[in-house]
């Protein structure tokens, strides 16, 4: 067993020494993963910069103003007041603000009239989103306002004096749809990209390293230290624990390391400690298994560099390392959990999200299983290899 | 083969195939403590096939292999403590140091602690790499890392050391210098297998030589039974000034000479052991009053040996 260990430490000595493995295994995935949070930081909110253009003036138009730069709209609309057309279109233009909205004049007395009028909204090509919100602000105001003008008709109908419309007019502008549809907290916090990619950037680039280690022992096969190796008084069992328990060490390392250097550079969330920690461990177990099955499989260094390239790139595609899985469509939400990575993503996910330490379980458990299984293929597979 | 008691390392009736092609075919010998024996064939002759057998790398499909008396297989340990293997390759990590390297096999072998240390230690001394430790592997000579090769190899101070053909690949220099250790490991009283297709180096190293063709060991012995089995005889021409006659008459008398005779402006003489018979020769010539120009000694080699049990040269 002490061989083991002897093999084990001698592997990571190499590996540490090797700066190739240690941007593979630290410094890339730190910084991919940044890039990526970074990138797609604006996924998470979304913020809406609109030029306002008051040409009414008048009461309803003040009341729609209001209502852009009241409280409840703060976190996602920022109203930037234009003078005229013109200078909203410069603005949208310009970038100063990702879309325009126009009250024409005559907005506040068409809302009691016969002929309403209205709102228009300038978009941008490159902010489409915003042009939309823009869009959906103005189309609900105005879905509003002609209830406001329904419930106003009516009351002249029934037979309100209409010396009175402007004063209900007014009145029937502060009330608020009596229903509406509210947000309620359900106990799970938004997913920050960065909770997302870090981890994912980490899982591919330990994905990578099946390769890695691979060609490592195929490497050792040609220079005859794996035979020398074998020469010593262990047994093969020894020999193979000590190249697992390496590969093993390193993920665990380079996965622990980005949790916390993600987590403290760029706030990404990875759960309580001990659940994260039994994902990382068992991803770990499956990368083991996945290098020794492709060790087992392969013939020559080539082979197993091809082979390790075809399931690591397999593996990022279907488990969702490079999309966001709560955005992906439900096909590929499915094909991930067919994969152990996209079974730790979803792990590392609800973590993330508060779903508490025991949704953990069940992707540990998967991601134990799969390298029970694939550990005992290799063996199957790759019997009396060493010798 | 009756296995004689204190043979280190005892082979017995070894057969290895590889689908088909038998690699090993009913090989056996001995080697005994102190004993540095040369495993001599054409490349594909079985040799490294042999000492994979020997070292446990292999499962035999027949016969067995006793070192130090512990039988040895692919799935044993024990009587691997006792080997130390040096493959033909240089098989050492050449990101590491010299010294990381030995530490390395060292503790493959159970040496720990001050043990450990020490060894490694007397091994660069040994192989002349003291000053050159905490240098990386990969800044070496292609001699020094044959001189490491080597010294992995010896630090758990094996009863059997194994040689698979050490000197392949390497220049004169260094080739002498590892020459030079396994005369020396031989001396200490260790057990040597070494593997060859240089008959040089057999004839110069090697107490017995075991010579293998297609699989199997086509005949053993030291190399002057080799060369006694074939009937050939050593040769020793002379070159003097005087009656050459009186010379071949006086040399006929001398015991262990079968044939002496003037040819060509010399005296040629054949002989069962030309150098033990060298001193008497030179004896005679100086009672025969003639003044010597040159003297010279040809032996039938382990090449002529070779050629004769399997009808090829070594080197084909």
């Amino acid at each position: 067993m002490f061989g083991a260990f002897v093999i084990a430490a001698k592997d990571l000595r190499q590996r540490f020494r090797d700066r190739s493995a240690l941007i593979l295994g630290f410094v890339a995935p730190v910084a991919v993963a940044a890039l990526m949070s970074f990138a797609f930081s604006g996924v998470e909110s979304f913020h809406a910069n609109i030029a306002l253009v008051d040409n009414d003036r008048g009461q309803i138009a003040s009341a729609l103003r209001g209502t852009l730069t009241g409280p409840e709209l703060s976190d996602v609309l920022t109203i930037r007041e234009a003078s005229d057309d013109a200078a909203a279109r410069r603005m949208v233009d310009d970038g100063d603000a990702g879309a325009g909205l126009i009250i024409p004049a005559g907005f506040s007395a068409a809302a009691v009239g016969d002929r309403p009028i209205g709102l228009r909204v300038l978009g941008d090509p490159d902010e489409p989103l915003q042009a939309q919100v823009a869009r959906a602000v103005a189309d609900a105001y105005v879905a509003q306002l002609n209830a406001d003008r329904l419930a106003v008709h009516t009351a002249l109908a029934a037979g309100v004096p209409e010396s009175r419309g402007a004063e209900l007019a007014a009145a029937v502008a502060k009330l608020q749809s009596p229903e509406s549809v509210q947000a309620q907290p359900t106990g799970y916090r938004q997913l920050r990209t960065a909770s997302y990619y870090a981890p994912a950037m980490g899982i591919m680039f330990v994905l990578f390293a099946i390769g890695f280690t691979a060609r490592s022992y195929f490497a050792e096969q040609r220079t005859g230290t794996l035979e020398r190796i074998g020469a010593a008084p262990l047994t093969r069992g020894v020999v193979l624990l000590g190249k697992s328990l390496a590969a093993f060490v390193y993920s665990v390392v380079s996965l622990s390391t980005l949790a916390i250097v993600s987590s403290l550079a760029f706030g990404a969330e990875w759960g309580p400690p001990a659940p994260a920690f039994a994902l990382i461990l068992a991803m770990s177990a499956v990368l083991v298994a996945l290098t020794a099955l492709v060790v087992a499989t392969a013939r020559t260094e080539r082979q197993a560099e091809g082979l390790a390239t075809i399931v690591t790139f397999v593996l990022l595609l279907l488990g969702g390392n490079f999309v966001l899985l709560s955005q992906a469509p439900e096909t590929l939400r499915r094909l991930a959990l067919l994969t152990p990575n996209g079974w730790a993503l979803r792990g590392f996910t609800d973590l993330a999200t508060g779903a508490g330490a025991t949704s953990a379980i069940v992707p540990v458990l998967v991601m134990l299983g799969m390298a029970v299984v694939l550990g005992a293929i290799a063996a199957i597979v790759g019997r009396g290899r060493l010798t | 083969m009756a296995e004689s008691t204190d043979s280190v390392l005892a082979v017995s009736q070894l057969g290895k195939r590889f689908g088909d092609r038998v690699a090993v075919d009913d090989v056996s010998f001995e080697v005994a403590p102190g004993e540095t024996y040369g495993l001599l064939g054409p490349n594909g002759a079985g040799k490294t096939t042999t000492i994979r057998l020997v070292c446990g790398l292999l499962r035999a499909d027949a016969g067995e292999v006793r070192v130090a008396g512990t039988p040895v297989g692919a799935t044993s340990t024990a009587a691997k403590r006792s080997i130390g293997y040096v493959p033909q390759e240089i098989a050492l990590y050449p990101d590491l140091t010299a010294r990381e390297n030995l530490r390395f096999f060292g503790r493959l072998y159970g040496l720990r602690g001050t043990a450990l240390n020490r060894r490694v230690g007397e091994v660069l001394e040994l192989i002349g790499l003291s000053d050159r430790a905490t240098d990386r592997v990969e800044s070496f000579s292609g001699g020094m890392k044959r001189r490491l090769n080597i010294g992995a190899g010896l630090l758990h101070e094996p009863k059997l050391l194994v040689l698979d053909e050490p000197t392949v690949g390497v220049d004169p220099q260094s080739r002498h210098a590892v020459m030079e250790s396994v005369r020396s490991f031989g001396a200490s009283g260790m057990a040597v297998l070494y593997t060859t297709h240089y008959m040089e180096e057999a004839e110069r190293l090697c107490d017995r030589v075991g010579i293998i063709d297609h699989g199997r060991l086509v005949a053993e012995g030291t190399r002057r039974e080799l060369v006694a089995e074939l009937g050939e005889r050593d040769r020793i021409t002379l070159a003097a000034a005087g009656d050459l006659g009186v010379l071949a008459k006086r040399l006929r008398g001398l015991a262990g000479v079968d044939r002496a005779d003037v040819k060509d402006g010399e005296v040629q003489l054949l002989a069962a052991d030309g150098r033990r018979l060298l001193p008497g020769v030179l004896e005679a010539a100086e009672r025969s009053g003639l003044s010597l120009r040159s003297v010279e000694v040809d032996e039938p080699d382990l090449e002529a040996v070779f050629l004769h049990l399997t009808g090829t040269a070594l080197r084909e």
